[in-house]
């Protein structure tokens, strides 16, 4: 009995059920790491390839940038400017006698004639049914609540009031106009 | 005890004639033991190498996964990665961020013949890109049967696409770089250009070449594109209208030394810098490639005599209410002295300036003395060669030997030739509380003026604006005001040499001009080389009626970019600020 616990036993005699299960666990441990170094190898190589590429993207992209600028350069050199603005705008240097300083320097502007808006504002107010068409007499008409004489309109207490104010919405034909209207609607 | 030899027994599938062994495992004695033992050991050994081994392999793995990753992960870019194909020279570019020159891909095409299958459509392919090519030469090329021709440099992104387009086997390109200046001749001398292998030959380019090879972000330049479009086009009327040879010109910021503006006429393409000019064929090369403001050094003539004024001011050899004796031309030696605006009677230091009198400048720093005037003209950096960021400078011409006639002449700007820019950086010192600071070509961080030497005080520098105001409101340089920006100014015109001798017909017209005057921000300085009368001068080629009204002109239009506000002229405060003591009171004869 005790030779069997003596060195050497030949490993196959001694047990042969263990051996297997160690080697089916190396076998596994063995796969699975060379599955995953592969793995992990050729998901790093196709980074590297995406590194690359996304790379080459933005050198090409650099170089883009780089020819657009000088080429914009080029486009928007003050000779070019001049030269399209005397095509196409006419636009001077600014003379000092347009340059204010100061928001106090500018003058207010003399109150335009709003009476002469009147009747267009009128006319492109409520789509009235029943009111008469509007007669040239009716450039002093916003301030007599004479012509839209609308039953619902009348309801409201505050119509006249609405009246009153020249709401005008309608789109200035200049910018002297747009100032005019403006300065009516203080 | 025979448990083995048992179970062999057992087996049924043993071999027929196999043995078992006999007995028990034979327990080696002797040297077989001491055979075993060693064996035993050096597995053991061996194993345990392996062990430290895999052992340092598994803690290099568990650092670089848990502890340096990141370090790890730096070391990727030196395998297998694309390196960028970085621009030799940074860019170069103005205050405001426009380019000024910019170095671009420009792919050059060639061929090699032996691929080419078909020369004959080759040919008829590539002309129809390039229709400069002569057909019969690169059909030449094509059937040369070398390995390696060139059929174009340089070719645009536009070229190379279609030649892509052209699909010809045997067709290839090579990566070259190429400095491109959108701006053409706006700023040829101040950015300069490039040779082969964009190496800086001049200007900028030349002197900061290093700088512009180490860096990858663009140069910035103090220079502002739309001044010196301004800037240049005035110059290029002036010279128009006086049918002048050349012309030149700058702003500078008085307070900082920054020029922002820097033009000379005639001037060159820098992307072509050989090429003829198309207009104007007959001007030659070397001419256009001649920085007038750095490289050109002239007798600048009376402007020189705020110079003199400002010394005696500050010496205190003369005051404001000095006065001398102008009614008669000096003869010293063979040189006799006189007035071109003579006046004939005693003037008073204002009056000198005014009505620039050759005599009565003369007379003042014959009263100040030769050393006071070199030390003072060393002392602004007139006496040595202007330090800029570009490398064409020239030293200044003076006499080695400083006598009186030398002190008179020079009083009055003629014996002694500086450059423009040395000349501009000394009047910005003048007018800006006295001290003098390096000009720049590159921008300068925001923040306090860099600093400066005085040199010469602070209420010297301020009796120099008034004077200088009194030239433009009442003087030689009334045509020069631009009403709203206070401007004051001198204007000279000098006889140039000739030979030996000053060749009377031969002008040079100068006008420098400081606005704001009462509060000193921007100095123009114009000049004009051999400007001819016209009939709108009435027979004048002089720097009252040709490069002050371009300085008015120049003022008025870049004085908004600037952001200088006008003023009111006429306004209690801005009279008082520029009123002139000793004239108080007094009638200033119109001029």
């Amino acid at each position: 009995m005790a030779a069997v616990l003596r060195w050497p036993v030949s490993p196959r005699e001694r047990a042969t059920g263990v051996i297997k299960l160690s080697t089916l666990f190396w076998l596994v441990l063995v796969s699975t790491t060379g599955f995953a170094m592969f793995a992990v190898k050729y998901g790093v190589q196709s980074l590297e390839e995406e590194l690359n590429r996304t790379k080459k993207a933005i050198l090409a992209e650099e170089h883009a940038i780089r020819s657009d600028e000088a080429e914009w350069a080029y486009l928007t050199r003050p000779e070019t400017l001049d030269e399209m603005n005397r095509r196409h705008l006419s636009l001077g240097p600014i003379a000092t006698r347009q340059l204010r300083t100061t928001p106090t320097d500018i003058p207010l502007r003399a109150a335009a004639p709003v009476a002469a808006d009147a009747p267009v504002v009128a006319v492109a107010e409520p789509p009235v049914d029943s009111a008469p068409p509007p007669i040239p007499e009716s450039a002093i008409a916003p301030a007599s609540p004479e012509k839209p004489l609308e039953p619902a309109e009348l309801a409201k207490p505050a119509a006249a009031k609405a009246l009153a104010k020249p709401v005008a919405p309608r789109r200035p034909r200049s910018l002297d106009e747009l100032i005019a209207q403006v300065a009516a609607s203080r | 005890m025979t448990i083995a030899a048992q179970r062999f027994d057992e087996n049924p599938c043993r071999p027929r004639h196999f043995k078992p062994p006999p007995c028990v495992a034979i327990v080696p004695d002797g040297p077989a033991k001491q055979a075993l033992d060693a064996c035993r050991t050096r597995l053991f050994v061996t194993g345990g190498l392996f062990a430290l081994v895999f052992a340092v392999v598994a803690l290099r793995v568990v650092e670089i996964v848990a502890v340096g990753g990141g370090t790890a992960e730096s070391q990727i870019g030196r395998f297998r990665i694309v390196t960028a194909p970085v621009p030799s020279h940074a860019n170069i570019v103005d205050r405001n961020g426009n380019v000024l020159a910019a170095t671009l891909d420009s792919p050059s095409l060639y061929a090699n013949p032996k691929q080419i299958v078909d020369a004959g459509d080759a040919t008829r392919k590539l002309v129809k890109v390039f229709p400069n090519l002569g057909a019969a030469e690169v059909y030449a090329k094509l059937t040369s049967g070398k390995s390696f021709v060139w059929i174009k440099r340089h070719l645009t992104p536009a070229e190379q696409y279609s030649v892509n387009q052209l699909g010809v086997p045997g067709l290839e390109f090579e990566r070259e770089e190429r400095r491109v200046y959108p701006d053409a001749a706006l700023m040829s001398h101040v950015v300069g250009y490039t040779g082969i292998d964009n190496a800086g030959f001049a200007g900028v380019e030349r002197a900061l070449d290093g700088v512009l090879k180490e860096r990858r972000e663009p140069l910035q330049l103090s220079l502002d594109l739309r001044l010196q479009y301004i800037l240049h086009e005035e110059l290029q009327r002036v010279i128009d209208d006086f049918t002048a040879k050349g012309g030149a010109g700058l702003i500078m910021d008085v307070n900082s030394g920054e020029i922002l503006a820097m033009a000379s006429l005639p001037d060159f393409d820098p992307n072509h810098p050989a090429a003829p000019d198309p207009e104007h064929p007959a001007i030659s090369l070397a001419d256009r490639m001649f920085d007038r403001n750095t490289l050109g050094v002239y007798e600048l003539g009376s402007i020189f005599k705020i110079f003199t004024v400002a010394m005696a001011l500050d010496a205190g050899t003369s005051t404001i209410s000095s006065t001398y004796d102008a009614s008669h031309p000096i003869t010293i030696g063979r040189f006799t002295i006189s007035d071109y605006h003579g006046k004939h009677r005693v003037l008073s230091v204002p009056e000198i300036l005014m009505y620039s009198s050759n005599i009565g400048a003369a007379r003042m720093a014959v009263a100040a003395g030769a050393e006071r005037q070199r030390q003072f003209l060393a002392r602004l950096g007139l006496l040595k060669t202007p330090k800029i960021e570009i490398s064409e400078v020239a030293a200044p011409h003076y006499p080695a030997k400083w006598r009186e006639v030398n002190v008179m002449t020079i009083a009055f700007g003629h014996g002694i030739s500086v450059t423009p820019l040395s000349f501009a950086t000394a009047a910005s010192a003048l007018v800006n509380g006295g001290i003098l600071r390096q000009p720049t070509l590159v921008k300068l961080p925001a923040g306090p003026a860099p600093q400066g030497q005085q040199v010469i005080s602070e209420k010297t520098s301020e009796q120099m604006r008034k004077l200088m105001r009194l030239v433009v409101e009442h003087g030689t340089g009334t045509m020069a005001a631009a009403p709203g920006y206070v401007v004051g100014g001198k204007t000279g015109t000098a006889d140039k040499i000739s030979g030996r001798h000053y060749a009377e017909r031969k002008l040079l017209s100068s006008f420098v001009g400081v606005f704001p005057i009462n509060d000193p921000k921007y100095l123009v300085l114009t000049m004009v080389d051999e400007p001819h009368p016209n009939r709108q001068s009435h027979g004048y080629a002089t720097a009252g009626w040709t490069v002050a009204p371009a300085t008015s002109r120049i003022i008025e239009r870049v004085a908004p970019l600037l952001g200088v506000q006008p003023v009111d002229e006429s306004s209690p405060e801005v009279q008082r600020a520029l009123m002139v003591e000793s004239l108080q009171g007094k009638r200033i004869e119109a001029y």
